[in-house]
């Protein structure tokens, strides 16, 4: 990490924040830092305390427990981590989050009552994210001039980083001429359809199916829909899930207030 | 005009034009503390209630004891007093695992629909886990009170289950049966999970091969699958006789308007106009507010632009009451006539508003 000092120093704020950056919300596909879940960060030598406060407390005990140990993960990747220690608050069942995160238990174990497997439901969620982000690619393509045809043809050895960090050059198949885009909706994409081993060889097409085939150009249009649907259904559980938050604090609130 | 108040108007016309209104999914209840023998009641009736509080209006918000138990009269008011819906289909939940009399049963919600037959569709239910008493139940439910159709919820647990398939062996046993009975409406619960329930029962895959292997019976999937509203639309894109049932997703329009204008385009670009189903889920929300919240919503010019579909009064008309009157062999202009005078109307005065199709002279 280039926020990184040497490794016999305490980690920085800057570096964990950036590890934490790259865990989301699975059901909302957000980052947690930017969804303000993260209430403090201690840095004590190597040792690193995360506490976490979820909005989505009503919502799935399964899904405070993937963002638990994402954040757990991340920080300890650091090298300069010796271990974290994450605290989960105001959650129903933080007792069992808390104690099998930091204790290196798996779901089932901290959960022996829990019906269902968290990595299946973390795998089709992944899936979901996945088609979101890519009409966000997609869409900077489309706004760089390339159409359908030349779209569903790309593979990832036709993106070439620039000089900017800021974009990427696109080639089209042929090579005769590249586009230059936004390099974020390109980058988040890529990292999602990596993490579900989508896109793992330089030749394999850019964008998928929803079911994870190569897409043809006739059906590119309904394919681009669907991922406009994944989105909007993303952003109305996350409608769903502030709303309950809201109405359960100005619960809490007025409960103080008696 | 040629309604009541001022205030009347605006809950049951529309530009002046009256629209029928069906609701499509509402419930007569029982959470009583006496009613709940396991504590999945109680979290079940309290994770309710956070859906309630989540999109209601704070005036219109109820206290936890009114919710618990609301009765009959009551609902009666809620529904017809001041003519916010013109009939109500009930969607039983039965939870008897987690209330002794069951939550919202068929034999509890008969209490009312035998009183105003008119007024009121009753439904059933079955679970395919009670194999051969469960299939005579369904037929005892068909000769008691000729059910149209069922309201079936995967995600109930029963002993050790915490749910079931509509693709199960089992559950296509079942479908037969009600495809023999001539129980055409197939109302699944596939929507947000209900705390304490297992989320992944609440998933809407099942529909697509249930949908395809009985062409002749309909499937509404209440709550639109959210938060699975991508897999709902993409199954009922390609099964014409799967319908997207709006409870849930239709308070929306009261504090989330863009949201609604959204989720509202994407049913109505997948769907088209003929297969979205208005609901209320009383009690979870009063039809006596929403229905005017829904009605008056608009989509935003940008959804509008991209989607190229309108929420007009053609399409306000099929969605809040002709697609489920055609579904349930619903007759509106009859039922207009049988309403000018029947006991709710008088109850609630509103023979005028049955008064007459075309717009008369002021009456009042």
């Amino acid at each position: 990490m280039s926020t990184q000092t040497s490794d016999d120093t305490a980690p920085t704020r800057a570096a964990i924040r950036d590890r934490l950056d790259r865990v989301t919300d699975p059901e909302l596909d957000r980052s947690i830092v930017e969804l303000e879940y993260i209430d403090r960060i201690d840095i004590d030598g190597e040792r690193v305390g995360v506490d976490l406060t979820l909005p989505t407390a009503l919502c799935s005990p399964a899904f405070a427990w993937m963002m638990a140990i994402d954040a757990r993960d991340e920080v300890e990747s650091l090298p300069a981590v010796e271990e974290s220690r994450i605290t989960l608050h105001d959650h129903m069942h933080e007792a069992e989050i808390n104690r099998g995160v930091n204790e290196g238990l798996s779901f089932a174990e901290a959960f022996p009552d829990a019906d269902g497997d968290v990595a299946a439901v973390r795998a089709e969620l992944d899936e979901k994210a996945r088609v979101a982000r890519q009409y966000d690619a997609i869409e900077a393509l489309l706004d760089a001039g390339l159409d359908a045809g030349a779209i569903v043809a790309l593979s990832r050895d036709d993106l070439e980083m620039t000089d900017s960090t800021d974009t990427v050059a696109v080639y089209v198949p042929d090579r005769s001429f590249a586009v230059t885009v936004p390099n974020a909706p390109i980058e988040r994409y890529l990292r999602k359809a990596r993490e579900t081993a989508l896109v793992s060889e330089p030749a394999d097409p850019l964008f998928r199916t929803p079911e994870g085939d190569p897409i043809d150009a006739e059906s590119f249009a309904l394919v681009h829909r669907r991922g406009r649907l994944a989105q909007v259904n993303l952003s109305s559980q996350g409608g769903i899930c502030d709303g309950l938050r809201e109405a359960r604090e100005r619960r809490t609130e007025e409960s103080a207030d008696d | 005009m040629w309604c009541g108040t001022d205030k009347q108007c605006a809950m049951y016309q529309h530009n002046g034009e009256e629209i029928f209104v069906i609701d499509g999914h509402v419930h007569l209840w029982d959470a009583t503390e006496e009613n709940i023998k396991h504590e999945g009641g109680e979290e079940f009736i309290q994770c309710f209630y956070d859906y309630h509080t989540t999109f209601t209006p704070e005036e219109r918000q109820w206290d936890m004891d009114e919710y618990r138990e609301y009765g009959a009269d009551r609902m009666v008011e809620d529904l017809f007093g001041n003519a916010a819906a013109d009939m109500g289909i009930f969607q039983p939940t039965y939870l008897t695992d987690f209330y002794t009399e069951g939550f919202n049963t068929t034999e509890q919600n008969a209490e009312l629909a035998t009183e105003y037959p008119e007024r009121f569709v009753l439904n059933g239910t079955f679970d395919p886990r009670d194999g051969e008493e469960g299939l005579e139940y369904l037929e005892e439910l068909h000769e008691n009170y000729d059910i149209p159709g069922v309201k079936l919820y995967t995600a109930e647990w029963r002993g050790d289950s915490k749910g079931w398939r509509l693709d199960d062996e089992e559950s296509f046993e079942f479908l037969e049966t009600c495809q023999e009975l001539g129980i055409e409406n197939i109302h699944a619960h596939k929507g947000p999970t209900i705390r304490p329930l297992n989320r992944d029962a609440f998933d809407v895959a099942d529909i697509d091969d249930a949908a395809s292997s009985f062409p002749e019976l309909d499937f509404i999937v209440e709550h639109v699958g959210l938060p699975r509203l991508d897999d709902f639309c993409w199954i009922a894109a390609q099964e014409n006789n799967v319908y997207g049932g709006l409870a849930v997703a239709a308070p929306f329009a009261q504090n989330r308007p863009g949201k609604f204008s959204e989720i509202m385009s994407e049913l109505l670009w997948w769907l088209g106009e003929d297969r979205v189903i208005f609901g209320s889920d009383y009690a979870i929300w009063n039809p006596d507010w929403l229905v005017e919240e829904v009605m008056e919503a608009e989509l935003t010019q940008e959804h509008r632009a991209e989607y190229g579909v309108e929420w007009d009064l053609e399409t306000k008309k099929k969605v809040m009451g002709e697609n489920i009157a055609a579904l349930y062999d619903i007759d509106i202009e009859q039922k207009r006539q049988a309403f000018r005078d029947d006991e709710i109307s008088q109850q609630f005065d509103l023979g005028d508003h049955y008064a007459s199709e075309e717009p008369t002279a002021a009456d009042d």
